[in-house]
């Protein structure tokens, strides 16, 4: 059948609605109007998945589709356009729209040659979007579907995290992961099983279908455990756990510090990062695009990598190539205190099939810190920018894995947040050249395993950029190596003692739960910190159990008087922290 | 890396660790205090209102005053402070505890046979009580407003919502009502109040400010600043009302919703905590479960009167002292155990064979009008008195005498009637 017949097909199931679509090298356009954003999603899935299908555009509005906003949202881009197209502020190779870790992985490996590269960042600091709020899993590629880029990627990925960590110095563990199989794993599908079949299959066939999975997905060293072995492995685990599955390769990091010491390395071979860069806009000659326009003027350009994550389909439509729409899709992520460390030893979850639509994917990590994380949940949004939390989200984290570790102080929460992942319709890597714009290149719909793969994708980029036309002459004086900010944390007391000698804010802690001192705060404000949240990114300073209630105003202080702005101007992201003086005194 | 060899080191230099010092400088020990902050004095320095000291001095000071009290004591007795000292690692070794501090001088190790932790409390997180929505710029606790307002001259907003009907809450609110914030209400859970009475009056109904009982914040509301919250009344048992969810605008949100001790660092060095109290396991003395370590002050459990708090740091002094002087303690504890009416209870068990009258302090999980609080050891009650009105948001103070207990064992049923 051909292509438009197969569309025609998916779209017969929602006769009634008024749909229509169109089909431009192997990307659906779709039109029309449905009842809810669901239906809007559903749609767009649909088509997704027909074979053949390179992209979903998905024009059709639902009931309550932001109309106004999006015009607004267009009309503040003309005119910011209208105002900047004519200044140049410099010319470039390669400009990475997007200062996420993906935009930082590849500005870093693009610094390795002989070009001039800039990352353009919409926001006050790198790594605010849905790098910020993942949790940090390096997945090993055993989930990710069989014949997608992501699991290439994500396989080709997760092994190159040690080398990465190794020359970026950030923290990584490889903690390996372990998969349970209770009797809750198949209950859906218990009545087939009578009796003691169920538990056989439980604890002979089902661990054996993984390993199989993981096989065929390229990732060797899966075993399986059973017995008291899996309480060695991890001594909280349920007790009716049957089997489990253990694979070796997953790893943790804390993704902002992973996309902060790709950008301080970038920036160190010579890669311009502009923070409160939006891009609005591109001058084109004929297809293609010759410079980028920005609140800060235009960059022009010989390449473009566009790789702004959840905003990457506007990016795409400005530049001439809609080939996706983005779906966002928000998860919850709940932390717990440094003293629950020792109930995980591993990246944990529970197999239950089939899963549940809003949990899919979540489990329960430690963190590089020593932190505890449950989670994600995985619920589609209609705006991007909607972090907000539904406490019944939190509950229904709390409830789901307590199963799994019924003994873990759940009291000790300390936070829960939300990030959205930039999901497309084919729910898989798009990293190509544009296919209208040659000499733009895609690099969306980076979701879950994203991270994971960000070594193997930044790698993969940069072969497409070289078959795009971009010449690459290796730099001799490349430097892989980063230094970390000092952490009086890892610190022998010998050498606190020589820093204190040299700078005594060396000494000075300001944020306690955390132990940060004064002199790693100032030394992140000195690698490009502006924010409040930008120095707890770089220091962990107000992430402990008080979460800034103690420091927030110390910090404010230090970065008022470092960059000299007013106490009351100092930014928590893109807000003021602070309002105004009190009654009586004057700015 | 500097020595300092002490008998005591107290950590925390706000109103209870001061007043721990003083006691045990005046009873001859050689006792360093140690204060992370810059000054000395605790949360007292932003507490600019009055109404401190008023069972200890008979009058009503305002917090720094009542803290100078203390630091011209400690200064008196020629006690060494240690300011801007951080406790990084405690350690017990050959007998004794270790402690390595930095200073911005720096790197210290007090080799010490006692310590004293009096390291307050903090202040509970929206988190804590499951608010949804967003974290933007605009969302502070009560302390860090009290803070910048009264020591930096800083307003938080001009039209705040006040999270919380305790007396933090209600103290709040006056000082931003009295520095011009334009609009404010107060919200709470609890039908009403849950403060202390005067600071009702003198807080909120003088002034007129407005509140809303049985009302709690859902969301908060705004991307990168607040732009209000979404507030939802709710039933006797604090469950959102389905329904009555309404927007309310605002550009600030401020949480005074509880006090937690600072427990951790205890925690993490072993010392059993309490689940009721979050502080950690004392005896009457307010000895911690690990040797010679003492716990004093709000560490303990939030009292409603820095009176009550420094009490603590007095009792625990003339611990450190029994301490030291290796008096004999009793074959077995004896456990004190909360009755159904009971909250929360400080001490957890007594563990000396002699010494003073024992003060607990409690929390009755209900109200009640013409109360029985009783004490009683086995099928004896070997304690009781009568209060008016007891409540959940007055922490009870009462005094039993050690000798109605002796040598006896079993253990100690502590309630309300």
């Amino acid at each position: 059948m051909s292509l438009e017949g197969k569309v025609k097909k998916v779209l017969e199931k929602y006769r009634g609605r008024d749909l229509s679509f169109t089909i431009k090298d192997g990307v659906v356009f779709l039109y029309g109007q449905v009842d809810t954003y669901d239906e809007w999603v559903e749609i767009g899935l649909e088509v997704g998945k027909i074979k053949g299908v390179e992209g979903v555009v998905n024009k059709v509005v639902w009931k309550g589709f932001p109309e106004e906003k999006i015009r607004e949202k267009e009309e503040r881009r003309k005119k910011i356009f209208e105002e900047n197209k004519d200044k140049t502020v410099g010319s470039y190779d390669v400009l990475i729209i997007g200062g996420g870790v993906i935009g930082t992985a590849i500005a870093r490996e693009l610094s390795r040659y002989k070009l001039k590269v800039a990352i353009l960042e919409k926001s006050t600091d790198i790594a605010t979007g849905t790098t910020k709020a993942n949790n940090g899993m390096i997945h090993s590629g055993i989930e990710a579907p069989r014949n997608t880029l992501k699991r290439r990627l994500n396989v080709k990925g997760c092994r190159m995290y040690e080398q990465w960590a190794r020359e970026l110095n950030f923290k990584y563990k490889m903690v390996g992961s372990v998969w349970l199989i209770t009797p809750r794993t198949l209950e859906k599908y218990r009545k087939y099983f009578p009796g003691p079949l169920y538990t056989l299959i439980l604890k002979y066939v089902l661990p054996y279908v993984v390993v199989l999975k993981a096989w065929l997905n390229g990732v060797p060293g899966v075993k399986v455990v059973r017995g008291s072995k899996i309480f060695e492995l991890e001594p909280y685990a349920a007790r009716d756990t049957l089997a489990a599955v253990y694979v070796p390769w997953t790893g943790i990091v804390e993704p902002y510090e992973v996309a902060v010491a790709l950008a301080e390395n970038a920036a160190k071979n010579g890669v311009e990062i502009f923070t409160n860069t939006e891009v609005v806009g591109f001058l084109k000659d004929g297809e293609r695009v010759t410079g980028v326009v920005t609140n800060r003027g235009t960059f022009l350009c010989r390449y473009v990598v566009n790789a702004a994550g959840l905003y990457a389909d506007e990016i795409a439509e400005m530049a001439g190539s809609p080939e996706y729409t983005i779906h966002p899709r928000r998860g919850v992520i709940v932390l717990f205190h440094k003293t629950t460390g020792s109930y995980v030893r591993h990246c944990l979850a529970e197999i239950v099939l089939p899963q549940h639509p809003r949990t899919k994917g979540g489990g329960i990590n430690p963190t590089p810190n020593g932190n505890v994380i449950w989670g994600p949940t995985a619920v589609e949004v209609p705006d991007k920018e909607d972090v907000s939390v539904d406490p019944e989200e939190v509950q229904l984290i709390l409830t789901k894995y307590s199963t799994i570790l019924s003994e873990f102080p759940k009291q000790k929460l300390i936070r829960y947040f939300a990030g959205v992942r930039a999901a497309t319709f084919t729910e898989d890597f798009v990293i190509r050249p544009a296919k209208w714009v040659p000499n733009l290149l895609h690099v969306a719909g980076i979701q879950s395993p994203g991270l994971a793969s960000a070594p193997a994708i930044a790698e993969y980029a940069i072969e497409k950029l070289a078959e795009m036309g971009l010449e690459l002459q290796e730099k001799p004086d490349f430097n892989p190596y980063r230094e970390p900010i000092p952490s009086l944390r890892d610190m022998k007391p010998s050498d606190v003692e020589e820093l204190i000698k040299k700078d005594p804010r060396w000494g000075h802690v300001v944020c306690e739960c955390e132990l940060v001192t004064e002199a790693e705060i100032l030394e992140a404000v000195k690698r490009g910190a502006r924010t409040l949240d930008a120095v707890k990114r770089r220091t962990r300073a107000g992430m402990g159990e008080c979460q800034g209630g103690r420091c927030t105003i110390k910090i404010a202080m230090i970065i008022s008087r470092e960059l000299g702005v007013p106490f009351s101007q100092v930014l928590k992201e893109e807000a003021p922290l602070f309002n105004g003086y009190v009654r009586g005194e004057s700015e | 890396m500097k020595e300092i060899r002490k008998d005591v080191v107290v950590v925390g230099g706000g109103p209870s660790g001061l007043a721990a010092t003083a006691k045990l400088a005046e009873l001859g020990y050689d006792v360093a205090l140690v204060e992370s902050g810059d000054e000395l004095g605790g949360i007292l320095i932003q507490c600019i209102h009055d109404g401190f000291g008023t069972k200890l001095f008979g009058k009503a000071l305002s917090g720094p005053e009542f803290a100078g009290n203390f630091i011209e004591k400690v200064r008196g007795l020629g006690t060494d402070t240690f300011l801007q000292t951080h406790v990084t690692s405690v350690e017990r070794r050959d007998g004794h505890w270790i402690l390595e501090a930095v200073s911005p001088k720096e790197v210290i190790k007090f080799i010490s046979k006692a310590i004293v932790y009096a390291t307050g409390c903090r202040e509970r997180t929206p988190f804590e009580i499951l608010v949804g929505g967003t974290r933007p710029a605009g969302v502070y606790t009560a302390g860090m407003v009290q803070r910048l307002v009264n020591l930096y001259g800083l307003l938080p907003g001009k039209r705040v919502l006040i999270v919380g009907g305790g007396d933090v809450g209600m103290i709040v609110a006056r000082h931003l009502y009295l520095e011009g914030v334009e609009d404010l209400l107060v919200v709470f859970p609890e039908p009403w109040f849950v403060g202390l009475p005067r600071n009702v009056q003198q807080c909120i109904l003088d002034f007129g400010i407005p509140f809303r009982p049985r009302t709690i914040v859902k969301e908060i509301v705004g991307k990168e600043k607040v732009k209000g919250a979404i507030l939802v009344k709710v039933d006797e048992n604090w469950r959102p009302i389905k329904g009555t969810e309404e927007f309310y605008p605002c550009d600030s949100v401020v949480f005074s919703v509880g006090l937690v001790p600072n427990a951790s660092k205890l925690e993490e060095l072993g010392a059993d905590i309490d689940p009721r109290t979050r502080g950690p396991v004392v005896n009457e003395y307010f000895e911690t479960t690990l040797k010679g370590v003492f716990a004093v002050g709000n560490l303990l459990t939030p009292f409603d009167y820095v009176d009550d708090a420094v009490e603590t740091a007095f009792i625990a002094a003339e611990g450190v002292s029994k301490f030291l002087n290796n008096e004999p303690k009793r074959e077995k504890p004896l456990p004190i155990r909360p009755g159904r009416k009971v909250r929360l209870y400080i001490p957890h068990r007594i563990e000396w064979l002699q010494g003073r009258d024992l003060t607990l302090f409690f929390r009755p999980s209900v109200e009640e009008a013409n109360a029985k609080i009783s004490l009683k050891l086995g099928d004896q009650e070997v304690y009781y008195t009568r209060r008016p009105y007891v409540r959940p948001s007055l922490l009870e103070r009462i005094v039993l005498p050690r000798d109605r207990i002796g040598e006896k064992d079993g253990e100690v049923v502590l309630d309300v009637e």
